[in-house]
């Protein structure tokens, strides 16, 4: 784990989970594998706290744990779970367009929680989305079943290993951790529940202003005495799934921007054709016969057979990696060097190799500036040098130099830079939002005021006066604040979306290597 | 020889031709420190993508940040003791379900072990029954009982293995190993004896004093 990686999983923690379990979750990202009291003792924690903070890793899918001979349980940080915490937003986003509001909450849940059971999550997206709805209205639970079903179908969703049932022939005492399995083929096999039910709004006595004292839990509507039918059973989100989903996407605009609409429309049906029988990880989709994909075509699409074929051939012919195109684009290159630099990176990345003489020709470039922007490249690690001796003794008199672009190892050093950014925007974000702390819980306290005084109906005169209370250049103030917050959250959004198919290169060439 | 002409001036071993530098030209200087923390950037950034899904997901992305701060698995730091104890942050609390996770899924040393002390422990005991978690209410009796008996020491090892013995499911109970047990109940003595300021020698009570005083917690919670 780079020191860049480690940095930004610290941050992601903190803000989802405070800074007991950013302790613990950073150590056991730096550290590796541990047990319990090495925990605590080196991170300076009691161990109650360490074993709270645990617990949520674990529960997040996070940290897993092992046991180990004589009896002792190891926990270890999956680093690279963590970084995902980055995309939520894209997950929930994209099961929105997807299977709707339903499908959007649906997976929400199931990425605020870690993991839930069915039951669990059904309740609580219908009394969500009761919410919602007008008064009077209610979401029933048959409905958020439908849909759960149809994403455990589609493998959006999927079962967490589950501890094993075992017969208390055992005669000694049970194992220090249960060794949680799962069977492949009961991974997206939903239990058999008949739950029924509506979805129940919060009464509005729940709902009061930080004002009054909770000396009380609220009673929960919900009869906790009956068992639960699935207890046991619990579900978690799919992230490969999603990955998968956002890879064919990828691949479908790029043939789509390199060729026309209709090529991309085969890729797609290339693809979801392989949904679900090519796992997720294959370099390479199963093998489909033209006739299965002209079978497959969506029904607007009326091109024959003929030139469904043309086109076919036209695509295995076209070798273009996704990949090349895009680090060559002009966003990343125009951002750093400019996009003259982004010119003669494309060149050397099409021609694979060239002198210092022809990057000059074929760019047409001045040969000093050339120079500059080669050298600058080198320096960062776009660019590389291959030496080809005329001679064995490869005199440097004597030796082509040869500029050259290694994909792998300018992709990865792309993606660190990306880790890096992130952390910085991450950053400047809470450093952003901490200097105007202030300010922001005056502007929240006033908001709550006017709502508490709208809700109790006040005249306009009343409101006037509490909204003057922040005045015009605090206003602009917020403002400002507000549109710097959006902007980095934003390049964050999307400084994620390079990290991904940066990440899934990689992944793709290691393999094929 | 030949080669040696340069000595004392730099001479390149090569055809600096080859690599792009023109003879005799200035190059630029070697640079001899890290670069700066804040390098000047040249070129403007290219301006970020907007749409639809851009702006619904940055909504989202700040809604979910609300959201997990009062979510439960948000574990808060201690704050250190202020010097006046302010009224008003009494009435400003936020209200923060009870997570329980469960106890199966997990190995055994994670549930929390406790002896007499007051705390959100007993709490969770008896709110186990009521909360939205998962647990058996008969699990929640067999920790009740347990924590009586805790204050008996070291006999409550046995009598846990015993009751494992019989249960039919695989449910963590206290403890593992004997060692392992005693260790962290000596650990748990010290950690408790640094937080409160009674020296715990004084009360050498002998075996009625735990269970009279877990007695009295439990009836004072609600």
């Amino acid at each position: 784990m780079t020191q860049a990686e480690i940095k930004l999983c610290s941050l992601l923690l903190q803000e989802h989970f405070g800074e007991i379990v950013e302790k613990i979750g950073v150590h056991l990202i730096r550290t590796g594998s541990q047990p319990l009291r090495v925990i605590a003792h080196d991170t300076g924690t009691s161990l109650d706290q360490v074993k709270k903070a645990l617990c949520v890793l674990v529960q997040h899918n996070l940290v897993s744990y092992q046991v180990h001979k004589r009896g002792v349980v190891e926990y270890e940080a999956q680093c690279s779970r963590v970084l995902r915490m980055l995309r939520y937003p894209r997950y929930i986003y994209t099961t929105k367009t997807l299977y709707s509001d339903t499908g959007e909450l649906i997976v929400e849940e199931l990425l605020l929680n870690g993991k839930l059971t069915m039951s669990a999550v059904v309740k609580k997206v219908a009394d969500r989305l009761t919410e919602t709805m007008e008064d009077g209205k209610t979401m029933d639970y048959a409905e958020v079943s439908n849909t759960f079903v149809r994403l455990a179908d589609t493998h959006f969703v999927q079962r967490c290993p589950s501890v094993p049932t075992t017969e208390n022939s055992d005669p000694g005492p049970p194992p220090p951790a249960p060794a949680l399995v799962i069977n492949e083929k009961d991974m997206y096999l939903v239990p058999k529940l008949s739950l029924i039910g509506k979805g129940k709004r919060r009464r509005s006595s729940d709902e009061d202003a930080a004002g009054e004292p909770k000396a009380k839990r609220p009673k929960h509507t919900t009869d906790n005495k009956e068992p639960i039918p699935d207890d046991g059973i619990y579900w978690q989100a799919n992230l490969d799934r999603f990955h998968q989903h956002f890879r064919d996407q990828a691949i479908v605009s790029a043939v789509a921007n390199r060729m026309d609409q209709t090529s991309s429309e085969i890729v797609r049906t290339m693809l979801r054709m392989s949904e679900i029988t090519t796992s997720s990880s294959a370099p390479f989709t199963q093998p489909l016969s033209s006739n299965e994909i002209f079978r497959s075509l969506p029904v607007g699409y009326n091109i024959s057979k003929q030139v469904l074929d043309q086109y076919l051939t036209l695509l295995a012919d076209d070798p273009v990696s996704l990949l090349s195109l895009y680090l060559a684009s002009a966003d990343n290159f125009s951002t750093l060097f400019g996009s003259r630099c982004a010119r003669i990176f494309r060149l050397v990345l099409q021609k694979k190799h060239l002198e210092q003489k022809q990057v000059e020709d074929f760019a047409m470039i001045p040969a000093k500036e050339a120079k500059d922007m080669l050298y600058k490249m080198l320096s960062e690690n776009f660019i590389s040098l291959q030496e080809i001796p005329k001679t064995p003794d490869h005199a440097p008199s004597r030796t082509f130099y040869l500029y050259t672009v290694n994909i792998l190892a300018a992709a990865r050093m792309l993606l660190h830079r990306c880790y890096k950014s992130i952390a910085n925007l991450i950053e400047r974000r809470q450093f952003e939002t901490k200097e105007n702390k202030r300010l922001l819980e005056k502007s929240q306290r006033v908001e709550a005021i006017i709502a508490s005084m709208q809700a109790t109906g006040a005249e306009e005169a009343q409101l006037q006066e509490i909204e003057e209370m922040i005045t015009a250049p605090e206003r602009q103030q917020l403002e400002t604040l507000k549109r710097n917050v959006n902007k980095l959250d934003a390049s964050e959004i999307q400084v994620d979306e390079t990290i991904f198919l940066l990440e899934s290169y990689i992944e793709c060439t290691m393999k094929r290597l | 020889m030949a080669g040696n002409k340069g000595r004392g001036r730099a001479a390149y071993t090569f055809n600096i031709e080859a690599v792009g530098f023109s003879k005799g030209e200035k190059l630029p200087d070697v640079v001899l420190k890290p670069p700066p923390l804040f390098p000047d950037t040249d070129y403007k950034p290219v301006p970020l993508k907007t749409g639809e899904g851009e702006e619904y997901m940055l909504a989202l992305k700040q809604e979910l940040r609300e959201t997990m701060k009062r979510m439960p698995y948000f574990i808060e730091t201690p704050e250190e003791r202020q010097d006046i104890e302010r009224y008003s942050k009494r009435y400003m609390k936020v209200y923060k379900e009870e997570w329980i996770p469960d106890w199966r899924r997990l190995p055994r040393e994670m549930m929390p072990r406790n002896k007499c002390k007051k705390g959100p422990k007993p709490k969770k005991a008896k709110d186990a029954g009521k909360g939205t978690s998962l647990t058996n209410t008969a699990d929640v009796l067999k920790k009740i009982e347990e924590l009586e008996k805790r204050g008996d020491g070291e006999k409550s090892d046995e009598e846990n293995e015993e009751k494992e013995g019989s249960k039919e499911k695989s449910k963590e109970g206290e403890d593992d190993d004997d060692d392992d047990a005693a260790e962290q109940e000596e650990y748990d003595e010290e950690d408790q004896e640094e937080e409160n300021d009674y020296i715990n020698s004084y009360f050498e009570d002998g075996d009625d004093f735990g269970a009279d005083s877990d007695d009295n917690m439990d009836e004072a919670t609600y």
